[in-house]
């Protein structure tokens, strides 16, 4: 159907752009595309092209002579590319045209090149770069061509000489763009002006040379869109000159067309370099060929509609292999962009976003005599340690026994706090978890009890062992916070007996979320803005801080409270701060990517790394302090550490928001965000969608594209558009047998597909409810059904029903599709997690069905097998480690566990869809 | 007896899927009722608890400002027992009203409406499910689930909607124009349904009777039997309820002024939530008329096929209506299938399909990570709900591309199979 009449018609007729871009002359194309590929190459880092290749008047000597040839090429950014590359074509274009090839390589490249530009170039101290020279100079020529059939301008009564419009230009384009070099361009438009005088015509090689070395050559036939040295004055118009130049034909002063093109030419150069967006209106009558001018990337399009149309007539391409092409360029981009985060470039520096936080802003008074009263505490909790060690037993008994917390809460009684206790009981994997929470409220002397801080000191760290000077400091810092009247939060100390049941089971309770087996909690304060763990299990001093900050299911505290613990730590007081357990990290790229890696490996299991970890999921932003190493800071620094964290976290007004929830953390002040780094994971979640579209489409168009009338590639022709094509069949009574074929058959595959998922729940529950003692045997037979499972399942549904291509590429492409979905979901809770799998499942996307017709029979089994095997492969693993997460941890969330259990349900169909 | 055994089958799964979801997971109906994309302001499930709470103390159920839906559900529920405390009565109510409106979808369908009516019959009627499987399609559709779990009140007004339709696809006008008149009573937006329910009632008595009666004539008296059904039903509500003003500004005003902008799937809340008080009144009237005008155009230029516009206009509805849920959608899907012969003619349903899917999953994670996580924002979840939206309005455009595309074809006959350019 035609254009309505209602659409105004467009400027300019795209199909001429078209042809035009595709006629455009040899050197012309290589131009632009040195161009393009240079700004391409400028896009990296590592090695800079314009330090390389552009005129600097300091570096000139014999061994930079290149730079004389490289310089119009590079350009500064896109910007400077993009308008160049626009003004330079119709010029070089036309010049090219009307001189033909050889000409213009040999005046723009090459000894008339250095002779023609030294002159006036390196008298300058900027590094000059651009085709922008080039603009001028041929702007110039056309100029004084213009000038010499039609010299005047007229504007009222005012006669302007046509050969100063490129002046104009100039002038213009200094004005209203930063950086350019107006006496460069000032020096192009005079050499332009000289060539075009002809006064520069003992430069252009001469004609019988380059005829010689065209007909040795066979240029002419040897390479396409050459224009020979014979054909240029009649150039591509296909008329003879208007002014025939007698015998000048080395640098023809001929002239075609009117002064209109011209001012076009200028203005084109003008909007181009003046970035502004115009476009000049070209009138009806005007030559085609300059509407070339409007078409930006001259060479992209050209390429693009070549490749488009080799795609359309070679669907095999475009189905089978350009998906798997795309699909693991998406991949190895997810990766290469992961790997790049490191790089100063990606990454970022930490900052401080909640001004309110003030760290390190105030003097921590903790010190001098209160470090007797921590060693008394510790003393008197000793005592009871030794007290309640049997006789001639080895070692202490380090329980948290009834006379430990009663000790703790008459400390705390003393001090002048209130003081409650929580009991709770957890059964796990057949094993029982339980033990008394003790805590104890400071409540604010100038709050309202709406907002809390709670100081968490475990009894046992998380690596079991006894954090007897953690609780001592605790309870002195207890003692000693109770004295200060600035505190506008309540604290809540709590001493649990445990890192990971106790602390769970006291927020739960908090939060009046717990279940039956843990009691609620008789105190209760204001909402809990903020948690610090310490731990302080040895006896000698401590060199540096270790900071601990992955959550459960990977949620991650604010960045604003780990960088006011990083600041006040190695700011205020001095101590080193460690991250990820990197305790020499000299901010090398290796070392960023090895913290950054750990960082995400532990995001990625989600388990709880401390008894911080408990609190996120409430949306409590927490950490955990650690002294390490054995250095000169002792205990009361980390004391002063901890009063100065609180202090900051006192003058909080509102909740931590400012800064980022999702971050990967490289080093102690360096970051990515969120923004920066989930594109890798989107890439290889995209890579599943993208085959599964792939297959979708494959299913209703490849295996009939063949008899089917051409459709985009991209609609997929309908059946009855194919039904319809075939003679013989009459629309209302479709053979059913064509019917048949073309029909996608869903019912089996979308059945197949979610029963298996639904499948997938059975080892969850299994894992969930089993003894701990059972974990191996039952690891071990998940293992076998995996592989097991798979060839009965695939083997029956040949048997049954004569499972076709088209469905098992319809169960692939379900298959893909949803596990694209689950992971892109998944991205956005807990990206590591997200892109571990997706690593670990991207081989799924390039299993096949294997052809029975296509190979031999031994070789098929032999590559089927090896396929089990390595899906097998792939499996296995995932589940060990859900056995091994569930053995060591107890709370573990629903979301992570459905997550594992879910990436075994996505192994199990695929390895179906393989054999 | 085969196609009955079938239909018992299919009916029976249904309702034995959802008794046992309610047995496995004890705490899923509570969880869905809280879910926003489940439960709107004006179908929630634990505002009605509250209305019936108030009602059955003798309290006005609109005290308070939490019940904003129609008083006659109060009594309707007032005879279930109390399902905090027995959830089994009313999880198998609402399941049955599943079933019935499964049932009115088995008799749209056996009526043969969608593929042919009076002035059109389409080309490949031959393509297409029966009612039983369209039963199906609607009855294990997991929206369709979630919003009977959820026990969303929406579904009272889906059944007002499918009477409608099934009576007016059977030519019981009478009983089409009550049962609309019905669903317009329990939320006002049917009411936009009459125009294209009147022409296939009409469409309908012309086929079957041979003795056509003035078109006019004819809207007018159906007209006056829908008005006279809301006139009626809003009779016993004000005797009910006794202050007549109270429940039309707390029911109708509530839905007309859209005063409750808790998120939902629809795309008005953060649109009212982020504009200026002065513009409020505008836009609302923007809003509004551009969700009317849909009626009038798609009834004219699919004048041939009406119970297609009303399709459409479900679907329509369930993008741009102030409070949409799932259980919107849930309806406008169920009447796809009737379509199936134009589903070979459409062309972005992996698409729309994907991206709804997208949608589905992203949606609830997102407004975790809002609410509850608080690591992300408001933006997050409208995000998703555009998204939503999106792969609804492909599917809805795609669905009317492929009716005209239809339509086309029966009217140009040699130009079948070819490929032809829409301008």
């Amino acid at each position: 159907m035609a254009t309505p009449a209602a659409l105004p018609p467009l400027p300019f007729n795209p199909s001429r752009v078209r042809t035009y871009v595709l006629r455009l002359p040899l050197f012309t194309r290589l131009v632009l595309l040195a161009i393009i590929i240079f700004w391409l190459l400028e896009l990296q880092t590592v090695w800079s092209v314009v330090q390389w290749g552009s005129i600097i008047p300091e570096e000139a000597g014999f061994g930079t002579m290149y730079r004389l040839n490289t310089y119009p090429f590079i350009h500064l950014g896109f910007f400077h590319a993009f308008l160049n590359v626009l003004a330079l074509t119709p010029l070089l274009e036309r010049f090219e045209a009307e001189h033909g090839t050889l000409t213009a390589v040999a005046l723009f490249i090459g000894p008339g090149a250095y002779i023609l530009i030294e002159k006036f170039v390196l008298h300058r101290n900027t590094a000059v770069t651009g085709a922008s020279i080039w603009v001028f100079l041929l702007l110039g020529s056309e100029a004084i061509r213009t000038f010499k059939s039609n010299p005047y301008f007229s504007l009222g009564p005012y006669k302007i000489p046509t050969w100063t419009s490129p002046l104009f230009a100039c002038a213009l384009v200094s004005i209203l763009v930063p950086n350019t070099s107006f006496l460069g361009h000032l020096c192009a438009i005079l050499v332009g002006y000289l060539l075009g005088l002809g006064a520069l015509k003992f430069f252009v090689p001469p004609e019988k040379i380059l005829r010689w070395i065209e007909g040795k050559l066979n240029l002419l036939g040897r390479l396409p869109h050459y224009v020979s040295v014979d054909q240029k004055t009649y150039g591509r118009y296909g008329v003879l000159p208007t002014t025939t130049t007698g015998g000048e034909r080395g640098t023809p002063m001929s002239f075609l067309g009117t002064s209109q093109r011209l001012v076009n030419v200028v203005g084109v150069a003008a909007a181009a370099a003046v970035s502004r967006p115009v476009q000049p209106t070209i009138p009806p009558h005007h030559q085609p060929n300059h509407h070339g001018t409007t078409s930006p990337n001259a060479p992209d399009p050209m390429a693009l509609k070549s490749a488009v149309r080799k795609l359309r007539s070679n669907p095999h391409f475009l189905f089978v292999h350009l998906p798997h092409i795309l699909s693991f360029i998406c991949i190895v981009a997810g990766v290469v962009w992961l790997l790049l985060l490191p790089l100063n470039d990606y990454s970022r520096q930490t900052y401080i976003s909640e001004n309110a936080l003030l760290p390190g802003q105030v003097h921590a008074y903790f010190s001098g005599s209160e470090q007797h009263v921590f060693r008394g505490y510790k003393k008197e909790l000793e005592g009871i340690l030794v007290g309640q060690t049997e006789e001639g037993r080895e070692g202490r008994n380090d329980e948290f026994t009834p006379a430990v917390s009663g000790k703790i809460q008459s400390v705390l009684k003393a001090a002048g706090l209130k003081v409650a206790t929580q009991n709770y009981e957890y059964t796990s994997s057949g094993l029982t978890h339980q033990g008394q929470n003790v805590y104890a409220i400071i409540q604010a002397p100038r709050g309202d009890a709406t907002e809390a801080i709670v100081l968490v000191a475990a009894w046992k760290t998380v690596d079991d062992e006894l954090n007897l000077n953690g609780v001592s400091l605790a309870l002195t810092l207890a003692r000693y916070f109770k004295r200060w009247s600035l505190w506008s939060k309540d604290i809540i100390f709590l001493f649990p007996p445990d890192s990971k049941a106790g602390t769970q089971a006291w927020v739960d309770a908090y939060h009046d979320m717990q279940p039956a087996f843990v009691q609620p909690l008789p105190l209760k304060s204001g909402a809990l803005q903020g948690g610090l763990v310490i731990e302080y299990p040895f006896d000698h001093r401590f060199e540096s801080l270790h900071i601990l900050y992955d959550g459960v299911n990977g949620q991650l505290p604010n960045l604003d409270l780990f960088n006011t613990a990083v600041s006040i730590a190695s700011g205020q007081m001095g101590i080193g701060a460690n991250l990820q357990e990197m305790w020499d990290h000299n901010d090398s790229y290796e070392m960023r990517l090895q913290t950054m890696m750990r960082g995400m490996v532990k995001q990625g299991f989600g388990y709880a790394t401390g008894p911080h970890s408990s609190f996120m999921p409430y949306h409590i932003d927490a950490i955990t302090l650690q002294p390490k190493g054995d250095g000169w800071q002792d205990e009361m620094a980390l004391g002063r550490t901890v009063e100065s964290l609180c202090r900051s976290l006192n003058n909080l007004l509102e909740h931590l928001h400012q800064s980022f929830f999702f971050y990967l953390l490289m080093q102690t002040n360096r970051f990515v965000s969120i923004g920066t780094y989930l594109p890798s994971a989107m890439l290889i979640a995209g890579n599943f969608t993208i085959m599964a579209i792939a297959l979708w489409l494959r299913t209703g168009y490849y295996p009939y594209s063949q008899q089917s009338p051409v459709g985009s590639p991209v609609e997929k022709p309908t059946k009855e558009e194919q039904a319809a094509d075939p003679p013989k069949t009459s629309n209302d009574t479709p053979k059913p047998d064509t019917k048949n074929i073309r029909e996608r058959q869903l019912a089996l595959p979308l059945t197949l597909v979610v029963g298996l998922h639904l499948l997938g729940l059975l080892p969850l529950y299994i894992f969930n409810h089993i003894p701990h003692t059972y974990y191996n045997p039952a690891t071990y037979t998940t293992i076998l059904a995996n592989a097991v499972l798979p060839l009965l399942l695939s083997s029956s549904l040949t048997l049954t029903h004569g499972l076709s291509t088209q469905q098992s590429h319809l169960i692939k492409s379900f298959s893909l599709l949803t596990l694209g979905l689950f992971l892109s979901a998944l991205a956005t809770l807990n990206f590591s997690l997200s892109f571990m799998i997706g690593l670990l499942c991207a081989p799924l996307s390039f299993v096949n069905r294997i052809n029975p017709h296509s190979v031999s029979a031994p070789l098929r089994h032999v590559l089927a097998v090896l396929a089990l095997v390595l899906l097998n492969l792939l499996s296995p693993p995932v589940v060990l480690v859900v056995a091994c997460a569930y053995f060591g941890v107890d709370v573990e969330s629903v979301l992570t566990q459905a997550a594992f259990g879910w990436d075994v349900w996505g192994v199990w169909t695929q390895v179906v869809v393989c054999t | 007896m085969g196609v009955d055994r079938r239909k018992a089958a299919v009916f029976g799964g249904a309702l034995a899927l959802r008794l046992l979801l309610l047995v496995l997971f004890p705490s899923l109906p509570d969880l869905l009722t809280g879910r926003v994309e489940v439960s709107t302001p004006v179908t929630s499930f634990k505002r009605l608890q509250e209305g019936l709470f108030l009602y059955t103390r003798n309290v006005s159920p609109y005290d308070g400002g939490v019940f904003h839906q129609a008083p006659l559900l109060l009594p309707l529920f007032s005879l279930l027992p109390n399902s905090q405390s027995f959830p089994l009565p009313t999880a198998v109510f609402y399941a049955l009203i599943d079933l019935v409106n499964a049932n009115a979808l088995v008799t749209i369908s056996d009526s043969g409406q969608a593929v042919s009516g009076r002035f059109y019959s389409a080309l490949r009627k031959h393509i297409r499910w029966d009612g039983v499987s369209i039963a199906a399609w609607f009855l294990f559709n997991p929206f369709t689930v979630a919003t009977c779990l959820g026990r969303s009140t929406g579904v009272f007004t889906t059944t007002g909607i499918l009477y409608a339709f099934a009576n007016a696809a059977t030519g019981n006008s009478l009983n089409a124009m009550l049962a609309l008149g019905l669903a317009s009573y329990l939320s006002i937006y049917p009411a936009l349904l009459f125009p294209p329910l009147v022409l296939l009632c009409h469409d309908q008595q012309v086929q079957t009777t041979k003795a056509p009666s003035g078109a006019a004539l004819y809207a007018v008296r159906h007209f006056a039997v829908f008005a006279t059904s809301i006139a009626g039903l809003l009779g016993i509500s004000a005797l009910l309820i006794g202050d007549i003003y109270t429940f039309m500004s707390a029911t109708y005003g509530f839905q007309l002024l859209v005063p409750d902008l808790t998120p939902n799937v629809g795309l008005w809340w953060y649109f009212f939530i982020e504009i200026f008080d002065s513009f409020r009144e505008f836009f609302l009237g923007v809003f509004w008329l551009h969700l009317a005008a849909y009626m009038g155009g798609l009834t004219v230029r699919l004048r041939r096929q009406p119970l297609f516009v009303l399709t459409s206009l479900l679907g329509i509805f369930a993008i741009f209506k102030p409070y949409p849920s799932i259980s919107d959608a849930s309806l406008y899907f169920a009447l796809l299938p009737l379509y199936r012969h134009l589903f070979p003619l459409m062309r972005y349903t992996f698409f729309a399909i994907s991206a709804l899917l997208y949608a589905t999953l992203l949606g609830p994670a997102f407004y975790h990570l809002w609410i509850y996580a608080g690591s992300g924002n408001a933006n997050f979840f409208y995000a998703i709900t555009l998204v939503w939206s999106l792969g609804l309005s492909i599917l809805l455009a795609d669905t009317i591309f492929a009716a005209l595309r239809d339509e086309w074809e029966h009217d140009n006959p040699e130009l079948r199979g070819k490929e032809a350019r829409q301008v």
